[in-house]
């Protein structure tokens, strides 16, 4: 059965500093065992400034066994997949420990944010580009995090619809904005 | 026993064959255990016996308990002189460490003992000193967390390598703790963790395998040198040790696998396309017949004739297609080439002699009842020929033989097939091995046949002189056939496979002996081993007679079977040109000498 007073424990302790770690859990109605968990981009990368969900599922073994863990939010990373947010990390799998909670293993997801491991990836294109072509990378990430990490910035579409109605073509207006990382004022600039 | 050996001799005695004699010991059959042979049937009840060698000499030399010996072997897939070998270059501590064996540090254990009562950082609750369990590695943990750890770790098949629950710590349990903990809340998973740490020494074992039989025996076979061997398991099961499927040397493992499934694709849907359809003449493919008239059309769009296969226009009258005749015979008209059908072909003849001689090989088990009875019938006439080992020397001959020849089929398929070896070697080169090697396989056929007759003569029934005369060709070709063996080996091994540029490809050996018969591991084997030599030794010097004995006994399963005791039956039949290619050791040698001045 899952330990169930652990598991509020560790909740207690993440609540109590999550300003700090910038790492946050919500429950999800009455299951405990059912999780939402948010992190925050870490600076300096190209996920800066976003706000990434992440769904946690608490095996019936827990802490024994290691929760499951997803990106809700889409992300443009080497080891967390484009399609549907599954992560590759070591301690998710075989190398999780008992004595590891659910605040650790969100800050080593915040970690793995900032270093990317691309020779064990999830997922395979971004990783062929994060090796092959860097700054694409870089402006393919902070697009992704501009796109869907940031609930408080201007939407893409009201970007883009911003931008058209200024005389340029849509599919110019698009791409402009992808390279530029969804910055409008950038894009604006490459357009002219 | 002393009435055989002067009959025996007697026989000579008016006998003019002087050749023969020095071939005798050539023809009595040995069991099928070499003097070098040392492999052994594991039981569930030898398991323990049979690694507490190694255990034993690990605990010793590196003066550590058990459990962590155990650790180290398992780490190290129970080769001690791996072990021993990082032990040199890497030192104790690297050794230890790499293993998961933490070096002691007993201040830290002092220090977690020393308070009234302790945080378990697992389900994060305040613990009693006395319900908790600090592990080598020092980290401290209260016991139902460990308990439930242990059982998750054991329910998924990690048995032999359980860690300590502390992030990052590389240690191995301690298998005592486990034991104790988890047999009081779940005493069927510590049964099942007992089993799985002593099957260790099969599963993590590259000398040990299991037996393959079906239904399992339970027996497990250890090896005694190269892996590239066959062997008899206790229950009867011959199998490649390296491959454990069914004995087929002189084929390797790989064109084994490959013929089998071969075999098995080829059952179904060549033999179902060799009856309902021809190849078209212009895309190869194979195509069905679906209407009346003999002019058939190929989706590419080629016509052919049915009956020739050959290309043809696309008019034709209710007798013939226009401009095309096929009805007369012409020595020459397969100029288009038809590969897939030259493959197939190919293969049919490689199968039809490997079946051939399987099946022959089935019927003469039967045969060998047969001639038990012929034999029982003649000891009772009280002929003079008192000995009829030259008939079950012939016959087992005949079998290990046969089964050469049947496998030599598919290593032909591939050795000259383009499966394999295409680029290892010219058209030229091909045809000219090919050529040396289908000599020695002829050479075997021929007499592997001509024995087969004159075994299944029923000299029961004739009279003496004849039966002399039958006697004279089987001891003949019982030795003649041996000596086809060894040749084809000899080629296959040197001239075929060693000359193998790209890859090494294995087989395993010819012995003349045939599959070695495993056998049981005795409980205490240092003792008994010096015990049965010994002995052997003794019965060698006074019991001549046992030389010419000894083969009657052959087809008998032993179940005492030492090594040494195998030797004792060995060395009184191993030719002497036998004795001196295959003594290894010089305890053998000794065992070989009274025989051969007998």
């Amino acid at each position: 059965m899952l330990d169930v007073s652990r598991v509020q424990k560790e909740l207690v302790e993440i609540d109590r500093d999550k300003r700090i770690s910038g790492v946050s859990i919500t429950l999800h109605g009455d299951d405990i065992s059912h999780l939402s968990g948010t992190i925050s981009g870490p600076i300096e990368t190209p996920y800066e400034g976003g706000t990434f969900q992440i769904d946690i599922q608490l095996p019936a073994s827990y802490p024994f066994e290691p929760p499951k863990m997803q990106f809700l939010t889409k992300v443009w990373h080497p080891n967390i997949s484009s399609q549907n947010g599954a992560i590759c990390l070591d301690i998710l799998k075989d190398q999780w420990s008992p004595a590891l909670t659910l605040k650790t293993a969100l800050l080593s997801l915040q970690a793995l944010l900032s270093s990317p491991a691309p020779d064990d990836p999830q997922d395979a294109v971004v990783a062929q580009q994060y090796n092959q072509d860097y700054p694409t990378f870089v402006s393919t990430a902070r697009y992704w995090t501009e796109t869907f990490a940031k609930r408080s910035s201007l939407g893409i579409e009201e970007k883009v619809q911003k931008l058209v109605e200024m005389g340029f073509p849509e599919s110019q207006v698009r791409t402009a904005l992808e390279t530029c990382g969804g910055d409008e004022n950038l894009a604006l600039e490459k357009l002219c | 026993m002393a009435d055989f050996e002067t009959s025996d001799d007697d026989y000579y005695g008016d006998d003019s064959l002087d050749g023969l004699d020095q071939e005798e010991d050539d023809l009595l059959w040995t069991p099928q255990r070499t003097p070098s042979s040392a492999s052994k049937v594991i039981t569930r009840a030898s398991l323990l016996a049979a690694q507490r060698e190694d255990l034993k000499r690990v605990t010793e030399m590196l003066t550590l308990k058990e459990h962590h010996a155990r650790t180290l072997l398992i780490h190290h897939r129970w080769d001690v002189e791996r072990l021993l070998a990082v032990l040199v270059e890497k030192g104790r501590d690297r050794l230890f460490t790499e293993a998961g064996i933490p070096i002691l540090d007993a201040a830290h254990q002092a220090s977690a003992r020393s308070t009234s009562s302790i945080m378990c950082n697992i389900c994060m609750e305040d613990i009693s000193p006395n319900d908790v369990t600090t592990m080598d590695c020092g980290h401290c943990f209260c016991n139902d967390c460990w308990t439930e750890h242990f059982i998750i770790k054991i329910k998924e098949g990690e048995s032999r390598r359980v860690r300590c629950m502390a992030h990052k710590c590389n240690a191995i349990c301690d298998e005592a703790i486990i034991r104790n903990l988890v047999s009081v809340k779940d005493p069927e998973v510590a049964e099942r963790f007992e089993r799985f740490l002593l099957e260790s020494y099969i599963e993590d074992n590259g000398k040990v395998k299991w037996c393959p039989s079906v239904p399992h025996c339970g027996n497990a076979i250890r090896i005694d040198g190269d892996s590239y061997c066959e062997v008899e398991c206790t229950c009867g099961l011959q199998f490649c040790f390296r491959c454990s499927s069914e004995a087929h040397s002189p084929c390797s493992c790989l064109m084994w696998e490959l013929w089998i499934k071969k075999c098995k694709d080829e059952s179904e849907t060549v033999n179902w396309l060799t009856v309902h359809t021809k190849p078209c003449p212009k895309c190869h493919k194979p195509v069905e017949k679906n209407g009346g008239c003999n002019l058939v059309t190929c989706l590419c769009g080629q016509y052919f004739c049915w009956l020739c296969g050959g290309a043809t226009g696309r008019d034709h009258t209710w007798t013939g297609i226009a401009g095309h005749s096929c009805g007369r015979y012409k020595s020459d008209h397969n100029k288009v080439a038809e590969r897939a059908k030259r493959d197939l072909n190919r293969y049919m003849h490689y199968h039809n002699r490997y079946k051939a001689h399987m099946d022959s090989m089935k019927r003469e088990n039967k045969l060998r009842e047969t001639v038990q009875a012929t034999i029982a019938t003649s000891e009772s006439k009280d002929d003079g020929f008192r000995d009829y080992s030259w008939v079950t020397n012939g016959l087992n001959r005949l079998f290990r033989s046969r089964r050469v020849l049947s496998y030599s089929y598919p290593f032909a398929f591939y050795m000259f097939g383009d499966d394999l070896f295409k680029d290892d070697m010219t058209e030229e080169e091909r045809q000219l091995k090919q050529n040396l090697f289908e000599d020695q396989q002829q050479q075997l056929e021929v007499t592997v046949e001509r024995l087969s007759k004159f075994i299944e003569e029923k000299f029961d029934k004739l009279p003496e002189d004849k039966v002399k005369e039958i006697r004279m060709h089987i001891i003949n070709l019982t030795v003649l056939v041996d000596t086809c063996c060894k040749n084809m080996y000899e080629c296959i091994e040197n001239d075929l496979l060693g000359l193998l540029q790209s890859t090494t490809h294995s087989i395993a050996p010819y012995t003349s002996k045939g599959i070695e018969r495993a056998s049981e591991l005795s409980v205490c084997p240092d003792s008994d081993q010096i015990l049965n030599s010994s002995k052997a030794n003794d019965d060698d010097a006074h019991d001549p007679s046992w030389v010419s004995s000894a083969p009657g006994t052959d087809s008998e399963p032993r179940s005492e079977g030492q090594v040494s005791c195998a030797s004792l039956d060995d060395n009184g039949c191993s030719s002497r040109k036998r004795a001196r290619e295959e003594t290894l050791g010089s305890l053998l040698f000794d065992l070989n000498l009274p025989a051969e001045v007998a």
